[in-house]
């Protein structure tokens, strides 16, 4: 019998098998029909603002369907990280998982790998269809225009449709999108190793969900009154602007809809904030997961 | 002196309760060595503290006290696991995978890939029996299916413990003849079993050695046959024998100075009858 080999400390490979198959479990548990609900806003909204916006349609579209992506890659986010845990440790498979040489921080890497795997590709598709749409719209817009505008104001109404439709600027709003949502399943991660049950997971999420986006509002609210600000007060908004993220910070996507260039270093300010709480979160839940009776 | 398969060293464990002040204790002081190769079964009740010595020498729970130990290497260590293969009672493995790719996945998870893996996997199906449901998914298994794709998974990564929680618990008399027919097969190889199981019967044919454990204590410990044949005592079982002999014999074993202890018919096995009569088919 050949002896024991190696034990690598971290394994990529095991890493990657975890997350290939978490990729996997989610995609034949179908959550891309999830999906064809936000193909059916996007399509939708875009035959409604034909006939009863009074707005520029494609600014409309541009509204929902960054809205939209928001909301499903959040959502999405948070009911595929949610169960993950949980459906593991209740079925048995997280034994038969960690009793190979897998260690606790490969095997939650790897099931959060799998989860931003998807969230990736969801948003690709998502960002498909949105810029389908959009750029359908724009024909549609094109085609009217060239019929009612007259020759001389032709150049100008045209410029003011492609102004309205996809363009590259959407990338950086996308890609914050994106980052919100790995975010917030990051922290759902981080909520389900310490919870019993996955309804207490999703709703504490969701409850942060909400904190991280009126913290900011509430925190100049208080340290802007003009009566003498306490102590306590000062260190619970310190603490709850430290322990949630502030969310609003992601709604710079509301200004690239409207066609507001993000600047690069406020965009890789973001996107670092973004990085660091996930990293954060991450960690932390390393530290409960690690310690956890199976 | 080889080093021990499994050392159990003092271990205890607690457990603590909601709004309780006192913790339970799980496993009392245990202490055990197994040796390389051999087959030992683990016995005792429900909640006697076999599924919790198992979870910690598999690193899912850590002691309160003692240590325990794989081939040497600390449980506690991730290492330790390299040497280890695992069925959990009752497993549930991802029923969205076939049986080829639960084995891959897993696979992948001890470190192999490629085509060895790949061979290794077809291997182990044809061993188990499983080669023909290699492409099904693991949804539409059988209990009895779900047993043997457990069985090789722990084989996959060649381990050289194995550790069998229930392994033919749900399982159907030819099916488990089969398991027990492999981990016979396992024993051959020089692959140290630990067998959590209470099938007595099937325990008393494959295991070297017992431990039972009764409220967390190990409350005995030693070779099957040393725990519960009467030394003094020797079983004769005769055939065609007539009432005359048999009273000749009875006769000589008093004048011998010796003492018949009982006469009756030898126990059928009721496995063996069975698979005789379904001819030993699934």
């Amino acid at each position: 019998m050949s002896a024991a080999p190696q034990h690598s400390v971290f394994s990529l490979r095991r890493v990657s098998a975890l997350a290939h198959n978490t990729l996997l479990e989610l995609v034949r548990l179908k959550v891309f029909y999830f999906l064809l609900l936000f193909a059916l806003l996007v399509i939708g909204c875009s035959i409604f603002t034909v006939k009863f916006s009074f707005q520029n349609p494609l600014q409309v579209l541009k509204d929902v369907g960054l809205g939209s992506m928001s909301i499903f890659s959040w959502l999405l986010g948070l009911l595929c990280t949610a169960n993950l845990l949980p459906k593991d440790q209740e079925d048995r498979t997280l034994y038969t998982i960690l009793a190979k040489p897998v260690s606790r921080f490969e095997y939650l890497l790897g099931k959060l790998s799998g989860v931003f795997l998807l969230l990736t590709l969801s948003t690709l598709m998502m960002s498909a269809v949105f810029a389908g749409v959009l750029g359908l719209r724009e024909q549609q817009e094109i085609a009217e225009i060239t019929q009612t505008t007259a020759p001389e104001q032709l150049p100008k109404a045209l410029e003011a449709v492609r102004a309205a439709a996809f363009q590259l600027n959407l990338i950086p709003g996308i890609l914050l999108i994106l980052l919100k949502a790995l975010l917030c399943s990051t922290l759902t991660l981080l909520l389900s190793t310490v919870a019993t049950s996955s309804v207490f997971t999703i709703l504490t999420s969701v409850v942060i969900y909400l904190i991280g986006h009126v913290q900011s509002i509430a925190r100049e609210a208080w340290l802007s009154g003009t009566g003498q600000i306490s102590a306590v007060t000062k260190v619970l908004s310190a603490a709850v602007a430290l322990v949630f993220p502030d969310l609003q910070l992601f709604n710079v996507v509301d200004e690239i809809a409207v066609g507001t260039a993000l600047p690069l270093p406020l965009f890789l300010q973001i996107a670092g904030f973004g990085a660091f709480y996930i990293l954060v979160y991450f960690l932390l839940a390393q530290v409960f997961f690690s310690s956890r009776e199976l | 002196m080889s080093t021990s398969a499994i050392s159990i060293q003092n271990l205890s464990k607690d457990f603590s309760v909601p709004f309780r002040r006192d913790a339970v204790r799980a496993v009392k002081n245990l202490s055990l060595e197994i040796p390389p190769g051999e087959v030992y079964g683990l016995l005792g009740p429900n909640g006697s503290g076999k599924s919790t010595t198992m979870k910690i020498l598999l690193g899912l729970v850590s002691p309160t006290a003692g240590s325990t130990s794989v081939f040497g290497i600390n449980s506690t260590l991730v290492g330790s696991r390299e040497n280890v293969g695992f069925l959990p009672e009752n497993p549930y493995f991802y029923k969205y995978l076939t049986g080829l790719e639960t084995l891959l996945f897993f696979g992948k998870l001890c470190g192999l890939a490629g085509t060895p893996l790949k061979h290794k996997a077809h291997h182990l199906l044809e061993t188990v029996g499983l080669a023909d449901a290699h492409d099904r998914r693991l949804g539409g298994y059988s209990k009895g299916m779900l047993q043997r794709i457990g069985l090789a998974q722990a084989l996959i990564g060649d381990p050289r413990l194995l550790v069998l929680d229930e392994p033919t618990a749900g399982v159907d008399p030819a099916g488990s003849h089969d398991i027990r027919d492999l981990i016979l097969q396992f024993k051959a190889q020089g692959i140290t079993v630990l067998l959590c199981s209470h099938l007595l019967n099937q325990v008393q044919e494959i295991c070297d050695r017992i431990g039972i454990m009764h409220q967390g204590a190990l409350v005995a410990e030693g070779r099957i046959s040393d725990l519960i044949n009467p030394p003094n005592q020797t079983q004769l079982v005769l055939e065609n024998a007539s009432p005359a002999l048999l009273a000749a014999l009875a006769k000589q074993t008093v004048e011998a100075g010796a003492r018949v202890v009982g006469e009756h018919k030898p126990h059928a096995d009721l496995e063996r009858f069975f698979l005789k009569i379904t001819g030993g088919k699934h």
